[in-house]
């Protein structure tokens, strides 16, 4: 029996590993978009510069968002390790509810420069501005879609060992979107006002 | 991080030293969050100087969520994790860094147009379903013009489309043969302006067709026309 | 509605074009001629659930190597349609391709090359060979290793999927530079082709490699330390970390140039504010690393070789990891070589040009602990030593034109023209092929338990060498007389001809060669009593896949072995056999998740090729559908028991004490020669067709 627990320790072990280096990977795919970001952003074509079109206010609220729900799911966290279901369910609930509404402002954002005419087939810097924030985005959206699917089999089968390594991944994958969006939150929405 | 993440028995001591670390983490990440707000709000400083600072402060706070949040190095086995982690650092500076380094100074040097035909023509491929992309196919003959004295012979060279043509300098001072007129400079495939040092040569291929002036931009009498057919 | 349905697709799209025709009743052929074969042999269910749906990494080896000798079959074939254009297109004759075409054949070729035969057979090496060399019973994650594995074969049938439907390929070259693959120029589908069987394989390559550094840095047996790692495991490390650098680079590359001509975005255009130098720029942060990670396990695989047939531990065996280590640490400074002549300022340049030639360093020195391990051994000059003698003349040739290549006045003379091309091909084929060709006949025996043909294989060799240069010594002459790459006509005026025609001549004898190791395998399947390997250990092996019996059984170990120096194996041999403790063994359960998923994603790349949008939609929604599914399954594993695990053994025992009975020769020279083999073959085709016959009469 203590073998058969070694080796789901172990196995815990490589897996969480490997969801770094996987994590490191997808580190690696947003350098692509920052460096195209960071080479792109001034071919406006005399069009609007992210000065004009950005609202700071706006970043800073997505920021504070992402940053609590990092925050929130940490305790998660805590709780979740501790078997303690309700408390876990609760708190994971807030993280996503902060993250959904994360990504409502950033749908709402992205509606309004589209609305005012400014796609991302309009010129280069728009095209890596909605490429690199929309990349995070669609990670935003598929945690929140991960979480969701974790949290109904949590209420179905409890807290074990299986759900609790899933959902130590996904804090992982949580707290990584936000150490990218704080980049993203500097480089393209603060730099835009230097 | 790894196995303590989901087995070992924590004791609620240790539960409360992580509940401490999410908290100091949270409350530093905010802190790190204002201030460049605020410096850009308020242009604290400006240009270069600001740029760098917000960058500093993005760092740093990337480094409070590692440790508060990921709680890197407290798992039994974090070496390798951080060895990762820290050669992904480096790999991500070489790509976005040298990134902006070389493509500032590819512009610095030639027009993004420029720079495409160039691309086209060293990629050797002059048609895509029918359509010629600019690209010479195979090479042909070279023409040759030298300047010597300040004078340009032969002042008229005919050629074909994908020929080449040398720049000889049998001068003492450098030649920087520029394309159009004096006052008004272009460009010729690529090219726009032809550094020649004295007694060397340069060599260029001709892929577009057209007739060209071209002159020395220092000494703007030494010129000379060269055309390319098809 | 019809757009929406089927989007881009119209009868246009079938096949109408001589090659494609070709290809597509090849393609059916092949397909029907395995599914008759299949289903007459009653063997569906037994290639579902043994092969198809295994985790098992050594199977998973095995059908990349099969995979990828149809692949080398394939991009060979393009060389030949190379070859053949360029020794005839020469003045007034302007071959039998057009432009077009002989373009799409060198874009092809080179994918089909790099892509999918050299990455399939380096996977499939390291698939087998690493787990056996560290002591573990599998990898990491096995189902990550079948979706690599079907994410390859997806991009497999996604490279050959043009000859169906579309009847073209990008006729871009191999890298597809923008703003060439753009919007602009290339409006058809062999773009999107190109892009999407790239990203698939090449998604599949990224979790294949994260998988097997879970496996190297974590299931390590007991006392193997880092140091104490056998090369060829430390060169696929370094292959792999190398690999998860890079491809994330290559498949954002890849997702950005979709959105340019899916989507109508701006990155790599010449409108709108793109910049086209970015490409080049970001695909060869990709492109430059991905040489070297073919080339590490190659360069494991040599060390090996080397050690075991001087008869010598390695010498300087850290210097060589060290070496190794040197060429992936410094893979990602050098990717501006490729474009000295777009315009940097010669500082620029010069810092890049420096950092090519100083990669030459940890390759020569790795070179040196190759040579410093042969001096004073006893050398065997088996077939698998012979690949290596002559990766080293060819590579050597290939290293140092590659030198004067990374000097930037000499590039600005030497780019895009023949002398490039002779460059890499001296390294991939010298390096890398020989390299897998070497690997594939020292572990042939732990593959199958049969010892290839020697007699054959030696023949192969000099076939493959002798036609290589004279191949490629031509090109590099070609290259300095002035002759540009991806010519499909020159002036005849140029003298060039002889030349070109050497060149299709070494090609020929290089064709000869691959049909010589065809050849070579038949005839050791042949006389596969003769060449029986009973021991587990032909070659006096050093390392731990040789303790095991050939082939290995499927949970690889019985007892997961102790390990105390460099040369485990070696040591255990010299201090004798002990009696194993049987233990439980963990078994990953057969998994077709792998296949669904891959399928999904074939059908994401098609829906994006052919702008059905509802078709990729569906198919993501597919994908994770069967991801939650198999996420969630709390039980991918079972257990043998001890008690199991000793009988499978004692009766695995008495057969290999059978079958040592029979004591197979080891006199090597009379293996069976290819006028033996052509005689057996042509006699058993008769004997066959008098049966059919008389068959028919009664």
């Amino acid at each position: 029996m203590s073998r058969h627990i070694d080796h789901e320790a172990e196995a815990t072990d490589r897996v969480m590993f490997g969801f770094w280096v996987y994590l490191m990977t997808d580190l690696l795919m947003f350098a692509i978009l920052f460096a195209v970001y960071a080479v792109l952003h001034g071919n406006t074509l005399g069009g609007e510069t992210g000065r004009d079109l950005f609202s700071l206010p706006l970043a800073l609220q997505e920021t504070l968002l992402l940053l609590t729900s990092s925050f929130t799911c940490g305790i998660a966290m805590i709780a979740a390790r501790q078997r303690k279901k309700a408390q876990t369910l609760l708190w994971f609930g807030i993280t996503f509810a902060l993250g959904l509404a994360f990504l409502g402002l950033e749908l709402y954002e992205f509606a309004e420069f589209i609305h005012e005419g400014h796609t991302m087939q309009t010129n280069a810097f728009l095209s890596s501005f909605f490429v690199l924030v929309g990349t995070h985005g669609l990670h935003i959206t598929s945690g929140l879609l991960w979480m969701g699917v974790t949290l109904i089999y949590v209420m179905k089968r409890g807290l074990n060992d299986h759900l609790v390594r899933k959902l130590a991944m996904l804090s992982l994958f949580w707290h990584f979107l936000d150490i990218v969006w704080i980049f993203i939150f500097t480089t393209v929405y603060l730099r835009a006002f230097v | 991080m790894s196995r303590s993440s989901v087995h070992s028995p924590h004791g609620p001591e240790n539960e409360h030293k992580t509940m401490q670390s999410y908290v100091v983490g949270f409350i530093l990440s905010l802190i790190f969050t204002f201030i460049p707000y605020y410096m850009v709000v308020n242009e604290v400083v400006s240009g270069t100087a600001l740029l760098a600072t917000i960058l500093g402060f993005a760092v740093v706070q990337m480094i409070i969520q590692v440790v508060f949040f990921l709680h890197l190095g407290r798992g039994p086995k974090p070496f390798y994790n951080i060895v990762f982690l820290v050669f992904t650092v480096v790999a991500i500076l070489v790509v976005v860094g040298g990134s902006v380094v070389i493509m500032h100074n590819l512009h610095y040097n030639k027009t993004i147009p420029d720079q495409t035909k160039s691309l086209i023509n060293d990629e050797g491929i002059y048609q895509i379903e029918g359509t010629l992309t600019g690209a010479c196919r195979g090479q042909h003959d070279n023409h040759q013009v030298t300047i010597k004295d300040g004078k340009v012979s032969p002042l008229y060279t005919a050629a074909k489309q994908c020929d080449t043509l040398t720049f000889i300098n049998e001068d003492d001072g450098t030649r920087k043969i520029s394309f159009g007129q004096h006052e008004n400079h272009g460009s010729y495939a690529g090219n726009t302006e032809i550094e020649v040092k004295k007694g060397r040569n340069k060599t260029i291929t001709l892929s577009e067709t057209g007739a060209y002036q071209f002159h020395d931009h220092l000494h703007h009498e030494t010129a000379g026309v060269f055309t390319v057919t098809k | 509605m019809r757009e929406f349905l089927l989007g881009k697709l119209d009868g246009h799209a079938l096949p109408h074009e001589w090659f494609t025709i070709a290809g597509s009743i090849a393609f059916i052929a092949m397909m029907l001629a395995t599914i008759l074969v299949i289903t007459r042999l009653k063997k569906w269910k037994w290639l579902w659930s043994e092969w198809l749906t295994s985790v098992d990494p050594k199977k998973i080896g095995i059908m990349y190597f099969i995979a990828g000798g149809f692949m080398l079959a394939r991009g060979g074939l393009d060389a030949v349609m190379i070859w053949l254009q360029q020794a005839f297109s020469s003045g007034d004759s302007h071959g039998y391709l057009s432009a077009d075409h002989f373009q799409q054949v060198f874009t092809a070729h080179g994918n089909i090359m790099v892509f999918f035969v050299a990455m399939a057979f380096i996977f499939g090496l390291i698939n087998y060979i690493v787990p056996l060399q560290i002591g573990a019973r599998d990898l990491a994650s096995p189902f990550l290793n079948t979706l690599g594995f079907w994410l390859y074969i997806a991009g497999v049938v996604m490279v050959n999927m043009f000859f169906l439907l579309g009847g073209e390929y990008a006729a871009t070259g191999w890298l597809a530079v923008a703003p060439l693959s753009g919007p602009e120029f290339s409006t058809g589908v062999g773009v999107d082709y190109w892009i999407w069987s790239l990203q698939i394989s090449g998604i599949g390559t990224t979790l294949g490699a994260i998988n097997f550094i879970m496996t190297i840095l974590r299931m390590r047996a007991p006392g193997m330390s880092l140091w104490k790692m056998p090369p060829f495991t430390w060169g696929s490390l370094c292959s792999m970390v190398m690999a998860v650098t890079v491809f994330p680079l290559l498949t954002a590359t890849l997702f950005l140039m979709f959105f340019d001509r899916y989507f109508g975005t701006h990155f790599f255009t010449t409108t709108g504010g793109g910049d086209p130098m970015m490409y080049t720029n970001l695909i060869w942060m990709w492109g430059h690393p991905e040489v070297y990670i073919l080339m590490l396990p190659a360069f494991g695989v040599f060390t090996e070789v080397v050690s075991t047939f001087s008869r010598k531990a390695v010498a300087f065996y850290k210097t060589n990891v060290i070496g190794m280590i040197g060429v992936s640490s410094f893979a990602l400074s050098v990717w501006l070589h490729h474009f000295f002549t777009m315009g940097a300022s010669a500082n620029v340049n010069a810092f890049f040009g420096v950092m090519t030639i100083f990669i030459a360093i940890p390759t020569a020195v790795v070179f040196f602990t190759w040579i410093a391990t042969m001096y004073k051994g006893r050398i065997k000059f088996d077939t698998p030593m012979l690949w290596f003698l002559g990766f080293v003349a060819i590579f050597t040739i290939g290293g140092l034109s590659g030198v004067i290549l990374g000097i930037p006045p000499a590039d600005f003379q030497l780019h895009n023209s023949l002398f490039l091309v002779a460059h890499f091909h001296s390294n991939v084929i010298g390096g890398v092929l020989f390299g897998i060709f070497c690997g594939i006949t020292y572990w042939f025996p732990k593959f199958t338990g049969i010892k290839l043909n020697e007699r054959i294989g030696r023949q192969a060799f000099w076939c493959w060498v002798i036609g290589f240069c004279m191949s490629f010594i031509p090109m590099y002459i070609l290259g300095l007389m002035g002759a540009p790459r991806r010519l499909d006509h020159y002036d005849a005026s140029t003298g060039w001809q002889p030349l070109f025609v050497m060149m299709l001549i070494g090609g020929i004898i290089i064709a000869i060669g691959l049909a010589l190791q065809i050849a070579q395998i038949i005839a050791s399947f042949i006389q596969k009593n003769r060449l029986r390997d009973a021991t587990g250990d032909p070659w006096d092996g050093r390392t731990l896949e040789w303790s095991v019996a050939s082939p290995p059984p499927f949970y690889n170990f019985t007892v997961i072995p102790k390990v105390n120096s460099r040369d485990a194996f070696w040591d255990m041999k010299q201090a004798g056999d002990h009696k194993p403790e049987y233990e439980d063994i963990h078994i990953p359960k057969n998994t077709a998740a792998g296949i669904y998923i891959s399928i999904f994603a074939f059908f994401i790349g098609f829906g994006f090729v052919w702008h059905i949008n509802w078709l990729a939609v569906v198919s993501f929604i597919g994908i994770l559908i069967v991801f939650i599914v198999r996420a969630f399954d709390e039980h991918p594993e079972y257990t043998l028991t001890a008690s199991e695990v000793k009988e499978l053994e004692a009766a695995r025992t008495k057969q290999a004490k059978a079958e040592r009975r029979h004591n197979p020769t080891n006199d090597r020279d009379e293996d069976m020669g290819l006028w033996e083999l052509i005689k057996v073959i042509v006699t058993f085709g008769f004997g066959l067709a008098r049966k059919t016959l008389t068959r028919g009469k009664a």
